[in-house]
C-alpha cells in the first residue's frame, strides 16, 4: 500500500508533464477525427445566431440526421428547410427548453419521431442584460431558467440512452462570461457560470462512461442577434467571433473530444490573470480594457 | 488620453496592488468594529451561519437571523442573547441595558439585539415580504450575508427535478431576492457590505453533484458581477466579500472523502477556523478568501494545466470521485428512512 503511493506520487508529475506535452503536440498535429455518419445531432436554439451556423455546419460534415428545438416556429422552418435543401435529414419542434415538462414530452416525441438522439448540443440561451437593480425579477428567473436549467433538463432527457447505447455527446455552447463576470449582465454570467459548473462536474462524472463524451465551447463575444449593441473597446485586438467559426471549432471539438474550447485563446490570458491578480488590479485591469462600458449600448434582441 | 499613457498607468496601479496586497499579507489591516451595526444572515439556524451569528454577536453587532428552521434559529438567537449578556456584564457600564421605563435615551452604546425571523430564501415573495418586516421593525440594514445553502445528494440522473430546483433556488436565485430587497438602501447611503459564502465547489468540481456545484458557481458569478457593477457604479463605500470555504465539518457533506492517503493534506476543516478566518476577511474588507490557502493554488493550476492533467491531478488527489460515497451514504439514509426532508 505505501509503495502504491509512492508510485502514485513519483508518476504523478510525470503524468502531468505527459498531459501538457500532449495538449501542445495536438495544437500542432492533426489527430483523428470521429465520423458523424451514423449521429443525430439535436440542437436547442437552432433557430438562430450560433444554433443555425452548428445546425449547418453539422449538416456539412455528415451528420445523420439533425433536430433543432427553439421557440419561434418562423425561424426554425426556414433553417429546416435549408438544411434539408442540403440533402441533410431535419426536422423542427417548437420547445422552450425552460419548461420542464415541455422538455421531457418533445424529448419523448423525438425519440418516437425520429430516434434516439446521439450528440446534444444545449446552445439555447437568452440574455437580459441589464444590472441587478434595474433587472426584473421574471426575467432574471427566465435567463435562470433558459440558461442552467435547460440543460439539466435536456441532458436527464437524453443522457440516460447515450449511456445505454454507449455512444454518445454532450456540447454546451456557454460563454467566456461564465468564468470572468462583467457588469451590466448579471443574469447572463450567474447563469453561464452554473451552466459551466454543470458541464465540468457531468464532464468529470462521464470519464469512465465509454463512448460518451463531453465538449464546452466557450467563445467571448460573437457577432449575433442575441448581443447585439455591444462593444469591447479594443476591437481590433478583441474582434467579435464569426458565429461561423465557433460552429466549425464546435463541430471540430467534438469530432475530436476536446472537454473544453477557449475561444479566441487569447482569452485564456484573462482567465489565467483572474486567477491570482488581487481584486483591485483585476478592475483596474477591466476598467481600462473597457468591460465595465461595453453593456452600456447594449440592445439585445429586439 | 493617449492609449500608451493609459496602459503604463494602469501597468503601474496593478503592480502598485500588488505591494498593497503584499504588505496586508505582512501587516494585518486594523479590523473595522461592526458595533451597533445591523447585520442580516440567512440560513442562521444551523452550521456556519450559527457561528456567524455568534462571531457577529461578540462584536456586539444586531443581528436579524432567517431561517427556514424556526427551531434552530430559536437556539441561535439564545446563544446570541447569552453572548449579549455575558458582554453587558464584563463590560459593565459600556453597555447598559435599556430597561422599558427607563427612558434612557442618552446612552452612548445601543444595546445590541437579536431579531429571528422565519424565511424561506428560495421564495422571492418571501425574502421580499421578510425584508419589508426588517426595514419596519429593525432599520436599516448594514451588512448581508447570504448564507443558507443546501445539498441535495443524488445524481444528477436520479435526483427528482424538484431537488435540483431546490438547489439552484436556495444556493444561487436566493442571492438575487435578498440583494434586490436590501441593495437599495445601502446604494443610496453608499454604505453596507455584502458576504457571499460560497464553497470550494464554487471554483472547481467533483462528479456527482452537479447541481450543487453549478448554483455554487451561479453564486460566485453573481457576486463578481455585482461587485464590478458596484465598481463601475463607483459606489466604493459597499464591500463584496467572498468566502469559498473548502469542505466543512458540519454534516452537510457527511461521508464524502478523498483518497486516504492525502487526506491528511487536506483535512475537513473546523467551523470554528472557517468563520473565523472569514471573520477576520470580512472586517478587513478583503474581497475573496479561500480555506484553507491550499485553495488558491489548486484554483490556479486549474486556470493553466489542459484539461488532461486537471484530471490526472483530480485523480491523484482523488478528488473526482469523492463525492461518491456521500452519495451513497445519503441514498442509504434515505432508505432508512433516516433522511430528514427539507435538508
Amino acid at each position: 500500500m505505501d509503495l502504491k503511493i509512492w508510485g502514485c506520487a513519483v508518476l504523478f508529475p510525470v503524468q502531468i508533464l505527459y498531459c501538457i506535452l500532449k495538449a501542445s503536440v495536438r495544437w500542432l498535429l492533426p489527430c483523428k477525427r470521429k465520423d458523424l455518419g451514423a449521429e443525430v445531432v439535436l440542437i436547442t436554439g437552432g433557430g438562430r445566431g450560433i444554433g443555425r451556423h452548428l445546425a449547418k455546419e453539422f449538416a456539412k460534415q455528415g451528420a445523420k440526421k439533425v433536430i433543432l428545438w427553439g421557440r419561434t416556429e418562423k425561424c426554425l422552418k426556414e433553417t429546416c428547410e435549408e438544411i434539408s435543401m442540403t440533402g441533410t435529414e431535419c426536422h423542427y419542434f417548437v420547445c422552450d427548453v425552460g419548461n420542464r415538462e415541455e422538455v421531457y414530452q418533445q424529448a419523448k416525441v423525438v425519440r418516437e419521431k425520429v430516434g434516439d438522439v446521439t450528440i446534444l448540443i444545449n446552445n439555447a440561451a437568452v440574455v437580459h442584460g441589464k444590472s441587478l437593480m434595474n433587472s426584473d425579477d421574471d426575467a432574471l428567473l427566465k435567463t435562470q431558467h433558459i440558461n442552467t436549467l435547460g440543460q439539466f433538463w435536456t441532458t436527464k432527457a437524453f443522457l440516460p440512452r447515450m449511456l445505454e447505447l454507449c455512444n454518445g455527446h454532450v456540447v454546451c455552447i456557454n460563454s467566456i462570461l461564465s468564468l470572468s463576470s462583467i457588469p451590466g449582465a448579471i443574469d447572463y454570467c450567474t447563469s453561464k457560470a452554473s451552466s459551466f459548473a454543470f458541464m465540468e462536474s457531468l464532464t468529470l462524472g462521464l470519464l469512465d462512461c465509454p463512448g460518451v463524451g463531453c465538449t464546452t465551447v466557450l467563445p467571448f463575444h460573437t457577432d449575433t442577434e442575441m448581443f447585439q449593441g455591444m462593444r469591447v473597446r479594443f476591437p481590433q485586438l478583441f474582434p467579435p467571433l464569426n458565429p461561423e467559426i465557433v460552429a466549425q471549432r464546435t463541430v471540430d471539438a467534438v469530432r475530436t473530444n476536446t472537454a473544453f474550447v477557449v475561444l479566441p485563446w487569447t482569452m485564456h490570458i484573462l482567465v489565467i490573470l483572474k486567477s491570482f491578480l488581487p481584486q483591485s488590479a483585476l478592475e483596474e485591469i477591466y476598467k481600462f480594457s473597457g468591460s465595465y462600458t461595453c453593456m452600456n449600448t447594449f440592445k439585445g434582441r429586439t | 488620453m493617449n492609449i500608451v499613457a493609459e496602459f503604463f498607468v494602469v501597468s503601474l496601479k496593478v503592480v502598485w496592488a500588488f505591494i498593497l496586497a503584499g504588505a496586508k499579507w505582512l501587516i494585518r489591516p486594523r479590523e473595522k468594529s461592526v458595533a451597533g451595526q445591523v447585520c442580516v444572515i440567512t440560513g442562521a439556524g444551523s452550521g456556519l451561519g450559527r457561528l456567524f451569528a455568534k462571531e457577529f454577536a461578540r462584536r456586539g453587532a444586531t443581528l436579524v437571523l432567517w431561517d427556514i428552521n424556526r427551531q434552530g434559529n430559536e437556539e441561535t438567537a439564545e446563544m446570541v442573547r447569552q453572548i449579549y449578556r455575558d458582554m453587558s456584564v464584563s463590560k459593565e457600564g459600556k453597555y447598559i441595558s435599556l430597561k422599558p421605563h427607563d427612558g434612557v435615551q442618552d446612552v452612548p452604546l445601543i444595546q445590541p439585539q437579536v431579531f429571528t425571523y422565519y424565511c424561506d430564501v428560495s421564495k422571492r415573495e418571501s425574502v421580499y415580504s421578510t425584508a419589508e418586516k426588517v426595514r419596519r421593525e429593525v432599520g436599516n440594514i448594514d451588512i448581508l450575508i447570504n448564507n443558507a445553502g443546501v445539498v441535495s445528494g443524488h445524481h444528477l440522473l436520479e435526483c427528482p427535478d424538484e431537488l435540483i430546483e431546490r438547489t439552484m433556488m436556495v444556493n444561487c436565485h436566493a442571492h438575487f431576492w435578498t440583494s434586490k430587497a436590501f441593495l437599495p438602501k445601502m446604494l443610496e447611503l453608499n454604505h453596507g457590505h455584502i458576504v457571499t459564502v460560497a464553497s470550494s465547489l464554487g471554483l472547481f468540481t467533483t462528479a456527482g453533484v452537479e447541481d450543487y456545484c453549478a448554483s455554487k458557481f451561479g453564486a460566485i458569478g453573481f457576486h463578481e458581477s455585482l461587485s464590478h457593477e458596484l465598481k463601475a457604479a463607483d459606489k466604493d463605500g459597499i464591500k463584496m466579500t467572498l468566502v469559498c470555504p473548502f469542505l466543512v465539518d458540519t454534516g452537510m457533506f457527511k461521508g464524502c472523502k478523498i483518497r486516504k492517503e492525502m487526506a491528511p493534506f487536506f483535512p475537513p476543516l473546523k467551523p470554528e477556523y472557517c468563520v473565523k478566518e472569514a471573520m477576520r476577511a470580512i472586517l478587513t474588507d478583503q474581497p475573496m478568501v479561500c480555506t484553507p490557502r491550499a485553495m488558491y493554488m489548486v484554483t490556479f493550476m486549474k486556470t493553466v494545466l489542459p484539461f488532461d492533467a486537471i484530471v490526472c491531478m483530480y485523480r491523484f488527489i482523488g478528488a473526482d470521485k469523492c463525492m461518491y460515497p456521500f452519495l451513497a451514504h445519503r441514498k442509504e439514509s434515505m432508505n432508512n428512512n433516516e433522511a430528514k426532508s427539507g435538508m
